[in-house]
C-alpha cells in the first residue's frame, strides 16, 4: 500500500484498492474542528430559532462530508489523475455546493461578534468578500485552475493538487459569503444585486462547460494520457465533465437565483 | 528491470521533454543499447521540435525529429491471419506508423493506439488513405493472432498486427534503432510486464523515418502532424 498525503496524478494504472491520504484527513479534521467552533453559539448570544439553526448546522456538516468525499479515495485520486468528469464533480462539490452550506451553518452571533470587534480577521473578510472583488476572484480562480497548463502542472504534484483543491474551496467561500451572510452590511447589495452577482460570477462556469463540451481534442494531458479506468475515451470523459458542469452547476445556480428572486418577490407582501 | 512502459508513465509532458526523459530511462533500462540510445539522445537534444519544414509547407512537426533518418526496414513477419506480411512492400508509398508493444501493456500501448485511432477517425480519407499503423507484438507468447486482431480492431480495423519470434522482433528493433523489448520477471500469478520502446516511428513516403512520437504525444499533435507527414514525398 502506497501512502500519499494528498491525491495527485501518478500516471500508474488505476486499481480499486483503498489508499490512505493522511493529508486529506488532517484537512477535513481541521475543517470540522473549525466548523464545530463556529457553529457553537456564544454564551451570551441572542436566542435563536432552534429548528432553523439545527437544519443549517446539519447542512454544514453535510458539506464537511462532501468535502471529505470529494478529496479522499476513490474520488480524490480519480479526479486528480484519471477522469476529468470526477474532477468536474470535485469542483462542483468544493466550490459550488459545500461553501454555501458551510456558511449557512455558522452561528450568526459569532459572526456578528467578529465584525463588532472589527479585528484583522473581520477586516480581511470584509475586504475579500466585497462583491465585485469576490466575483472577480472566483472567476479568475475558476478559469486559472481549469487552464490546461495549470491543471497538467499542478495535478502532478501533491502540493500542486492541494493548492488547486484549496483554491476552489477558498474561492467558493469568498464567492458565496455575500449571498449567504449579511455581515458586513452592504446597503446596496440587495436581492436584485445578489441575483446579478450570482449570474455574473458563474458566467465563466458556463463558458468553461461549453468549452469542455465542444473542444475538438482532450484539453488536459493528464486525463488524455492516463491509463483508462473505464471504457470511456478521454474525449467522452471530458464531454461528461462539461455536461456535469453545465447541467448540475447550471441547474443549481438557476435554482439559487430562483430562490433569491422569490424571496425578494415575497418581501413586500411580508411587510404589508 | 521494470518495464519501459512503466518508466514512461511519467513522461507525459511535452513531446520533446518526454522523449528526452524516456530515452534516459531507456538507457538505464538496458545498458547494452547505450550506443544506439546515445545517438537517439543526441538527435533528440539537438533537433527536438524542428520540422521537415521544406516538405510540410514550412509548418513544424510536433514529433521529435531524428538527426539521422532511419530507412524503412525490410522484413517479413506474420499477420493476424497467419499470412506473411512483407513490411516494405505492403507499406510502400504510405506514411507508416510503426510501434512495438504488447496487449497486456497497462498504459503506453493503449494510449498511443487510442490517440492515433481517434485522430484518424476524424481526418479525411485523403490523409488516412495514405496512413498505415503497424503494431508488432513484443509478447508473442501471450499475444495470439486472434487476441491481437481483436485488440487492434477495438481501436481501428485497419490497424495491422504482426507477430514474429523474439529474435526476429529484436532484429527489427535494432534496425529501427529502438531498445529491444525485454520481458520482466513474472509475479506470483505468472503475469509479467514487457519493457519496450514507447515511441511510434513514422516512416514517410520517401521510405525513411525522420521523426518519432514519444509517449506523451497528444491527439492534437497527431491531428496536426499526420496531414503534414502525408505530404512528405
Amino acid at each position: 500500500m502506497t501512502v500519499q498525503w494528498w491525491c495527485s496524478a501518478r500516471g500508474v494504472p488505476w486499481r480499486w484498492s483503498w489508499q490512505a491520504y493522511p493529508g486529506v484527513w488532517l484537512m477535513v479534521l481541521a475543517l470540522a474542528a473549525a466548523y464545530a467552533r463556529w457553529t457553537r453559539p456564544l454564551a451570551d448570544g441572542e436566542a435563536r430559532d432552534a429548528a432553523t439553526s439545527a437544519a443549517r448546522r446539519t447542512g454544514g456538516w453535510i458539506a464537511v462530508v462532501l468535502v471529505w468525499a470529494s478529496l479522499d479515495w476513490p474520488g480524490g485520486p480519480l479526479g486528480a489523475g484519471y477522469l476529468a468528469s470526477v474532477h468536474a464533480l470535485q469542483f462542483l462539490l468544493l466550490a459550488m455546493f459545500a461553501p454555501p452550506l458551510l456558511l449557512r451553518g455558522l452561528d450568526s452571533g459569532r459572526i456578528h461578534a467578529l465584525f463588532e470587534r472589527n479585528g484583522l480577521a473581520a477586516r480581511v473578510i470584509s475586504a475579500v468578500t466585497q462583491p465585485l472583488l469576490a466575483m472577480l476572484t472566483f472567476t479568475v480562480i475558476m478559469l486559472a485552475t481549469h487552464a490546461p497548463g495549470a491543471v497538467d502542472v499542478l495535478m502532478r504534484t501533491q502540493a500542486g493538487a492541494f493548492l488547486l483543491d484549496m483554491a476552489w474551496l477558498a474561492s467558493g467561500l469568498v464567492f458565496w459569503w455575500p449571498i449567504v451572510i449579511d455581515v458586513p452590511v452592504r446597503k446596496h447589495f440587495g436581492p436584485p444585486m445578489r441575483i446579478l452577482y450570482l449570474f455574473g460570477g458563474t458566467q465563466a462556469h458556463l463558458y468553461l462547460s461549453m468549452w469542455l463540451l465542444l473542444a475538438e481534442f482532450p484539453a488536459y494531458g493528464i486525463y488524455e494520457l492516463s491509463p483508462r479506468v473505464t471504457a470511456l475515451s478521454a474525449m467522452e470523459d471530458q464531454q461528461i465533465a462539461g455536461g456535469l458542469l453545465l447541467l448540475i452547476g447550471g441547474t443549481y445556480v438557476l435554482a439559487v437565483i430562483s430562490v433569491l428572486f422569490f424571496r425578494w418577490f415575497a418581501e413586500p407582501q411580508a411587510e404589508g | 528491470m521494470r518495464a519501459v512502459s512503466a518508466l514512461a508513465r511519467r513522461a507525459d509532458r511535452a513531446p520533446r521533454a518526454d522523449y528526452l526523459s524516456l530515452v534516459t530511462h531507456l538507457y538505464r533500462f538496458n545498458r547494452r543499447n547505450a550506443v544506439s540510445l546515445a545517438v537517439v539522445i543526441a538527435a533528440a537534444a539537438l533537433l527536438a521540435g524542428c520540422g521537415l519544414s521544406g516538405e510540410t509547407g514550412g509548418r513544424a512537426l510536433r514529433g521529435v525529429k531524428l538527426a539521422q533518418a532511419i530507412p524503412r526496414p525490410d522484413f517479413t513477419l506474420t499477420d493476424t491471419h497467419g499470412q506473411p506480411f512483407d513490411f516494405r512492400a505492403k507499406t510502400d508509398d504510405t506514411v507508416t506508423l510503426l510501434f512495438f508493444g504488447y496487449l497486456n501493456c497497462p498504459d503506453v500501448c493503449p494510449v498511443h493506439m487510442t490517440n492515433i485511432a481517434t485522430v484518424m477517425h476524424g481526418l479525411p480519407y485523403d490523409v488516412t488513405g495514405h496512413v498505415r499503423v503497424v503494431f508488432i507484438t513484443t509478447d508473442p507468447a501471450r499475444d495470439t493472432p486472434e487476441k491481437l486482431q481483436a485488440w487492434l480492431t477495438n481501436f481501428d480495423p485497419s490497424f495491422i498486427g504482426l507477430r514474429g519470434t523474439p529474435e526476429q522482433v529484436k532484429q527489427i528493433e535494432t534496425a529501427v534503432k529502438v531498445a529491444p523489448a525485454e520481458p520482466g520477471q513474472p509475479d506470483s500469478s505468472g503475469a509479467y510486464e514487457v519493457g519496450h520502446a514507447a515511441q511510434v516511428i513514422a516512416f514517410t513516403r520517401d521510405d525513411s523515418a525522420h521523426i518519432v512520437y514519444p509517449f506523451g504525444t497528444r491527439q492534437a499533435d497527431w491531428a496536426h502532424d499526420l496531414p503534414l507527414l502525408v505530404k512528405v514525398q
